[in-house]
């Protein structure tokens, strides 16, 4: 079933955003931003899970919060429910609980 | 302080070092390898990089062949590699000419060559980026302030695979007096992706 | 096992609606285009994100390119695609120019 992330060709989405044009727009727009990034690249290159792993993670995030959600807020869904669902960690102790 | 009360960003952040927490516990991470790569990233990864073999291109007739031909094994002349904390992925070099411009996309991701380009830029990862170029790229450059000739084909790579693509932008005009490293200046990350002629 | 296709080779993308993780997007579903290269092999991501227990064997995958006609009906650029072997088959005739 085609998924959310395939936009190629898809129309609605309006003008391309001004974030990031030219230079000057930080790496990451907060610290848990970089922290994400760090964590997935551990992650990876431990094996805990894969690239396409990771990506079909993130392509199952339901449409609307797909489009709803920030960059790297996807990555951290998609790390949450890869560690979930490997019993790696449970959503509880990731909620905080 | 509940996180109750903070703002979304707060609630994420306390998201990611509860989980950082837990990853660390079971072994699965450590902090300080962590900030190794952090810093690793931030400081290797750069569009001056690609903006040197941009250069570089324009002076040596037989490096830009090289380039064209074998990217990843050219790279290593300037010192540079798209090996990155995973394995080496294959850079394809693209040169803009007289009749033909392009731009890079990954429609279906936001797939990039950080090695070169350095940390991509929000719009590139964006749905409209995404979904538009591929569609109607010369409407895209345009809202860059990019008004390409008409006469000149367009041709948009979509990076759906292992292969990452970087734009070699022609030499601008005028530029016959400058110096390798002042060629390197004029070189942006932007014309390194196509939506500018630079 | 030999590649199935080389620079100047017409093929035509699948059509298949996959339940899972593919790398071949919508809208060059069922499109012809004309090999330009090949990339080398890769481990195909729809076998590869069902996490065998080993890698599957790599597969040739080649840059297509393909006119705006072909792929959305109007448009006078082109656009190419990285795709694997097993997303393609030998096209009958040539696609929209």
């Amino acid at each position: 079933m085609s998924r959310i992330n395939d936009v190629g060709g898809m129309q609605g989405f309006g003008p391309v955003p001004s974030l990031g044009r030219g230079a000057g727009e930080p790496t990451f727009h907060a610290d848990w931003e970089a922290h994400v990034f760090v964590i997935n690249q551990a992650l990876l290159g431990g094996g805990v899970y894969n690239l396409d792993e990771f990506r079909d993670a993130l392509e199952r995030i339901p449409p609307q919060e797909y489009l709803a959600s920030s960059y790297y807020e996807s990555w951290l869904r998609a790390i949450t429910v890869l560690l979930a669902e490997k019993g790696v960690l449970t959503e509880e102790e990731m909620a905080g609980g | 302080m509940s996180a109750d009360h903070a703002g979304p960003a707060t609630a994420l952040a306390a998201r990611v070092r509860q989980l950082e927490a837990l990853l660390e516990d079971r072994g699965l991470v450590e902090a300080r390898k962590l900030d190794r790569a952090l810093e690793a990233f931030l400081s290797g990864a750069s569009p001056a990089n690609g903006a040197r073999l941009v250069a570089r291109s324009w002076l040596d007739a037989e490096f830009r062949a090289r380039l064209l031909a074998d990217a990843n094994a050219t790279l290593p002349e300037l010192g540079l590699s798209m090996g990155g904390a995973l394995a080496e992925q294959r850079l394809k070099v693209i040169q803009n000419t007289e009749d033909q411009h392009n731009v890079i996309v990954c429609t279906l991701c936001s797939c990039y060559p950080l090695a070169l380009l350095g940390p991509s830029p929000t719009w590139y990862k964006s749905p409209a980026y995404r979904s538009r170029v591929v569609r109607d790229p010369r409407r895209v450059l345009h809202e860059f302030g990019f008004m390409l000739d008409p006469a000149v084909k367009i041709n948009v790579w979509d990076a759906n695979a292992e292969s990452r693509y970087m734009v070699l932008p022609r030499r601008p005009v005028d530029t016959g007096n400058l110096d390798e490293e002042a060629l390197a200046a004029l070189v942006t990350r932007d014309g390194l992706i196509g939506v500018a002629p630079v | 096992m030999a590649e199935l296709f080389g620079p100047g080779d017409l093929v035509q993308a699948s059509r298949i609606d996959p339940p899972h993780h593919t790398r071949l997007p919508r809208y060059a579903r069922g499109a012809t285009g004309t090999v330009i290269e090949r990339q080398g092999r890769y481990p195909l991501p729809d076998a590869r994100f069902w996490q065998l227990p080993a890698e599957p064997e790599p597969e040739p995958v080649y840059t297509v390119i393909f006119s705006a006609r072909e792929l959305f009906g109007d448009g006078d650029h082109t656009v190419t695609l990285d795709l694997w072997e097993s997303y393609l088959r030998p096209a009958v005739t040539e696609g929209w120019r």
